[in-house]
């Protein structure tokens, strides 16, 4: 009864229907330590049918790249997701290990501030202060307890890690096993345990991955949606699931106003305009899926709570303005010379858009 | 049965052509039909020839314009190819057994020459095309990785020959053929059962016949009656030629399209090759470890335990498709994954390397009459060029405007056809004809040109058949590979200029879009300003050569504004990058008075804030401000206001002489012609201290450099007019014996001390 109230669920608990149905309707080899066959994780993902309960699809996507992040993790290397922020890393990942495991809590979320204790152990000190060193002291880290349990633990944000830190999973990574040695113990990683790291491309303040590591790791990088169907109909789910979950006291965006959004990003994003014909400037910003969730949703809020309850033209130019222009020199440069070259000349659809942008620019 | 043996085969399978020789072996047959043009059987004993490589290709071609060509191209692992060699190798009688290709280029009217995959006569594309691509959606994967899963790793010969026949046969049931296509393929059956028929009726048993054909057309053989003699006559025929060609692997993977070409050859041919061997199983490792190699070779770093992650990953992904090796994708992604860091781009090179390769065929000397040199020669001869065909170096001048006293608009045209085919062979690297530079300026008309024969041209026109089956072909593949190749927004101009004066629109709008595309990365003004003005050109006279100008707006419109918009920065330099950035600011003023597309508007506003900020570098502002007082912008007391700014005595003298520089810089009739602006000069000079005007000075000399004679002249009367001197007075005083006192201060102020500055 808790659980109503929590924010957010793991996947494992928000999808357990659906992994029951797929467990129980199992017929291939599963490996050790997983509780389905690489096969299941895969329908898991991408969408199916199992005893006659549909299976949503999680990734929106390429099924290749998530058949090469499964069969990585049969081969028990360890999966290194790679993409710009809001490309779904970190959601693959968590749908990955509830798959494998039924369980994607075991996160060590990479930050500036994360020491190697995070990654292999540290003491309760009062205890250790009590007792001396012993096992009951100890707090193992979650990938200690991924290695103990042959399961698989996450590491978010991998590159955001100092590099000693990085550096601690080197050899647990090599060698299989975690030496204690105040314990004088050598904890050996059971068959099936695993590591699922996420890492961004394209961000400020992020550490350089040593070659040691990246070796160790099967590299897949996760791009933003292949077309702008894909991208469209992620907008619009998310943007509808956003705004009842918020209570946005707006009208859902229409399909024009979602579909000049994803355009707009997509062809900045890309550097060329959708049908390729024009090569453009591309922006400083990363202008990512979620980037155009937040940005609709933020129109939206504002036209509820402050407009006439529908998302405006200007609305939407003053939102895209914000989003678009980051670093101002660049940034406006290529936004003027989008709007004049691109957008002044789709028509009368994109008019009104074009001169609320054009406004907010001389 | 009793019947011939009917193998069927995919082309360019090196399955197909392994299990094919062990059939061969086993069959021992009296006569070996392989499918292919039967009106060529000629051209057999070269591809048997002992100094033939592989990849060739054969090529009919039709003799009369427009030349409609069919190209059958071979690979060392088509099983054709080795259907023959065993044959020649056997001493066994062998033929091509398919309707000839006079028939098939009779047949195809209405596929036009610019799409030659559609015209590949070996595949019955558009149809199967569909089932094809259900079988795509349905598996998620290609066609070709669909058939090297599932057919190329069948190591027992009855099972593939098995699996294979009924793929084509199950193939031929699904797919909706269009009535055009099904008839095709009805008579190209009952003409090879006719072709089998007479083999049988010259005395072979019909079970020594071995026929080699698509898979597809096994079942048409089995069902269809043989095409009787009237029937056979009455098919249409032209009049064609037909040559041998050197191949090459990178044209067998540009070419899509089942039958007509392959993706990865080289790997192909690896996979043949360990076939051939006896391990087919050590073909992922071979493929894995060569493009290790490669990736090494172009420089970087690739350990062996990569290569070893990336063998176990591709084999558990082959192991979810559900097949026993992996096939060629899987290898590549488990390249990717573990050697690559997850990015195709790092092993693109390698790959390209690894599975397309550098292979070219090589052929006989001799053997070769390419439709090319055919083309060459028609045109040659159209064009009235014959007598240029010496080794005599000769003149030709051309004029390229239309003649309007003439009957034809062929004649009306000639020089231009001649012009453009003459650019074309210089595009080719055909040494056949060499421009000349004009000989009168502006005269865009007039071009002069050398022509001289000599063997080697023969040899370069040869060479150009890799390129395209005509001259125009042939060009346009080599432009467009120059410009997948340029870099700089310069060299894509010149491929476009080299397009426009070929008269190939396609070409030319192809290396527009990558001009677009260059020229958003280009940073520099002075490019854009040139490129911008180039183009105008063509707008400009592009009536002359028959071009149409509407592609190339966008790009001019495009262009300008990124100037309009970054001028002002590129405004804030030191004094050796002004001349660029003014020299820019010409060409663009010229732009939007010649074109009324360009908005006028902004440059002025541009301009008029240029030429009052006091920010910039002085000399741009001043230069800004000549092209106002030029266009009539700028009204007396703004001038006035801006010279007694400009020139006041706060100023530092480098740059208010640095501003005059930039205001003398253009349009200097105008200003000789203002005493106003004179009288300011003076009493800004007589305001500077001595020191303050020993610094101007050096400006000034600068500003007045390249004024001529005349013009220093006028300034000077201008002067005297102001000083009250008396023209005739000053000459007299000028004439006279410059005194030691007078020739100590004129040297004092051209001794200046430069370190200063």
């Amino acid at each position: 009864m808790s659980e109503q109230n929590v924010q957010r669920l793991p996947a494992e608990a928000l999808y357990q229907t659906e992994l029951e149905a797929l467990i129980a309707a199992e017929t291939n080899p599963i490996p050790t330590g997983w509780r389905m066959s690489p096969r299941s994780v895969l329908t898991y993902l991408t969408g199916g049918k199992a005893k006659g309960i549909e299976i949503t699809p999680k990734y929106m996507g390429s099924r290749r790249l998530v058949e090469i992040a499964i069969a990585t993790l049969v081969t028990d290397r360890a999966l290194l997701l790679i993409g710009e922020p809001g490309t779904a890393k970190s959601w693959l990942s968590e749908h990955l290990s509830a798959a494998v495991n039924g369980d994607s809590t075991k996160v060590v979320q990479g930050t500036a501030g994360t020491t190697e204790e995070q990654i292999r152990y540290s003491w309760n000190y009062a205890m250790l202060i009590a007792k001396g060193p012993c096992p009951e002291a100890m707090v193992k880290s979650p990938v200690y307890r991924a290695m103990e349990s042959g399961s698989i633990a996450r590491v978010e944000e991998i590159s955001r890690c100092a590099s000693e830190v990085q550096d601690a999973l080197i050899s647990i990574l090599s060698e299989k096993r975690l030496s204690v040695p105040e314990l004088g113990l050598e904890a050996p990683a059971q068959k099936g345990f695993s590591i699922i790291a996420a890492a961004n491309t394209r961000d400020k303040g992020v550490n350089d991955m040593s070659a040691a590591l990246k070796r160790r790791f099967n590299i897949v990088v996760l791009p933003t949606p292949s077309d702008l169907e894909t991208e469209l109909h992620i907008v619009r789910t998310r943007v509808a699931q956003l705004s009842n979950g918020l209570d946005l006291n707006a009208s859902q965006p229409d399909q024009d106003t979602v579909e000049k959004v994803v355009t707009i990003f997509r062809e900045l994003r890309g550097g060329a305009t959708l049908d390729g014909k024009q090569k453009l400037k591309s922006t400083s910003g990363v202008l990512s899926t979620a980037e155009a969730i937040s940005l609709l949703a933020n129109s939206m809020a504002l036209a509820g709570s402050f407009g006439a309850g529908t998302v405006s033209d200007n609305d939407l130019a003053a939102a895209l303005q914000g989003a678009v222009v980051k670093d101002e020199e660049k940034d406006k440069l290529c936004w003027k010379e989008y709007l004049e070259n691109v957008m002044k000349k789709r028509g009368s659809q994109w008019l009104p858009l074009y001169r609320a942008c054009r406004e907010l620019n001389d | 049965m009793g019947g011939p043996v009917l193998f069927g085969v995919r082309h360019l399978s090196p399955a197909a052509a392994f299990h094919l020789r062990q059939a061969l072996d086993r069959a021992k047959p009296a006569l070996v039909l392989v499918e292919g043009p039967s009106d060529l059987n000629d051209q057999l004993k070269w591809l048997c020839h002992s100094e033939t490589r592989f990849p060739a290709a054969i090529l009919a071609y039709t003799q009369t314009p427009p030349v409609r060509t069919i190209l059958y191209p071979f690979s060392i692992y088509s099983p054709e190819i080795q259907a023959i060699l065993w044959a020649n190798a056997h001493d066994v009688e062998f033929r091509f057994m398919d309707l000839p290709s006079s028939v098939f280029l009779a047949l195809a009217p209405d596929v036009s020459p610019s799409q030659p995959e559609e015209q590949d006569p070996s595949s019955p594309a558009q149809t199967t095309e569909m089932v094809y691509h259900r079988l795509e959606t349905l598996t998620g994967e290609d066609h070709d990785t669909f058939w090297e899963r599932n057919f190329e790793q069948l190591e027992n010969m009855e099972s593939y020959q098995a699996a294979c026949n009924t793929f084509g046969r199950q193939l031929r049931e699904a797919s909706m053929d269009n009535p055009r296509r099904t008839a095709e393929t009805l008579v190209r059956e009952s003409y090879m059962k006719r072709v089998i028929q007479q083999a049988v009726d010259a005395g072979t048993p019909p079970e020594r016949i071995f026929c080699v054909c698509g898979a597809f057309h096994v079942a048409g053989l089995e069902q269809n009656q043989p095409m009787t003699d009237g029937e056979a006559a009455a098919l249409p025929h032209t009049d064609t030629h037909a040559t041998l060609m050197p191949y090459s692997y990178y044209r067998l993977s540009s070419r899509s399209g089942y039958g007509a070409g392959n993706k990865a050859p080289a790997y192909f041919e690896l996979l043949w090759e360990a076939l051939c061997q006896g391990q087919p199983a050590n073909a992922p490792y071979l493929y894995l470890t060569r493009l290790a190699a490669a990736h090494r070779k172009a420089g970087n770093l690739v350990s062996s335990a990569q290569v070893i992650e990336a063998a176990r990953l591709a084999q558990t992904l082959a192991g979810l498709r559900g097949s026993r090796r992996p096939v060629l994708t899987d290898l590549r992604d488990g390249a990717i994954t573990a050697m690559g860091h997850g990015n195709f781009s790092e092993l693109a090179l390698a790959a390209a390397d690894t599975e397309i390769g550098t292979t070219i065929g090589f052929l006989p000397e001799g053997v070769s009459r390419t439709s090319v040199q055919e083309d060459f020669y028609r045109q040659l001869k159209e064009l009235r060029l014959e007598k240029y065909r010496t080794v005599e170096l000769q003149r030709l001048d051309l004029d390229l405007r239309e003649k309007l006293n003439v009957q034809s608009q062929q004649a009306a045209l000639a020089d231009l056809r001649r012009s453009f085919f003459l650019h074309r062979l210089r595009v080719l690297g055909v040494h056949f004809a060499s421009l000349l530079p004009s000989r009168q300026e502006g005269a865009n008309w007039g071009e002069y040109w050398e022509l001289r024969w000599t063997p080697e041209t023969e040899i370069e026109i040869v060479e150009s058949a890799l390129l395209g089956d005509t001259i125009e072909g042939a060009a346009a593949f080599a432009l467009r590979e120059q410009a997948e190749q340029s870099g700089s927004i310069a060299q894509a101009a010149a491929i476009f200029q080299d397009a426009f004066l070929c008269g190939m629109p396609t070409a030319a709008r192809h290396a527009l879009t990558l001009l677009q595309s260059l020229s958003v990365d280009a940073a520099l003004l002075s490019d854009l300003a040139e490129t911008a003005s180039r183009l105008s050109l063509v707008v400009r006279y592009g009536d002359l050569r028959r071009f149409d100008p509407q592609p190339v707006i966008p790009l001019i419109q495009q262009l300008y504004l990124r100037a309009c918009l970054i001028l002002e920065d590129a405004c804030i330099c030191d004094a050796k990058a002004a001349p660029a950035v003014t020299a820019a600011m010409n060409q663009l003023n010229a732009l939007p008075l010649e074109h009324d597309f360009l908005d006028d508007g902004r440059w002025r506003t541009l301009l008029r804030e240029i030429s009052d900020r006091d920010d910039l570098n002085t000399r741009c502002s001043g230069f800004a401000m000549a092209i106002l007082l030029e266009r009539g912008e700028v009204e007396e007391p703004l001038l006035s206001r801006e010279v007694a700014r400009r020139l006041s005595p706060g100023i530092p003298a480098d740059l208010g002489a640095g501003w005059f520089e930039g205001l003398a810089g253009k349009n200097r009739y105008a200003l000789i012609a203002r005493l106003s602006l004179w009288r300011q000069l003076d009493s800004y000079l007589s305001s500077l201290d001595d020191s303050s005007f020993r610094r101007a000075l050096v400006f000034l000399h600068r500003a007045f450099a390249d004024f001529s004679p005349n013009e220093k002249n006028d300034i000077a009367e201008n002067l005297g007019e102001i000083w009250d001197v008396h023209p005739q007075q000053a000459a007299e005083a000028l004439m006279q014996e410059t005194t030691e006192t007078e020739r100590a201060v004129l040297d004092s102020l051209s001794d200046f001390d430069f370190d200063d500055i």
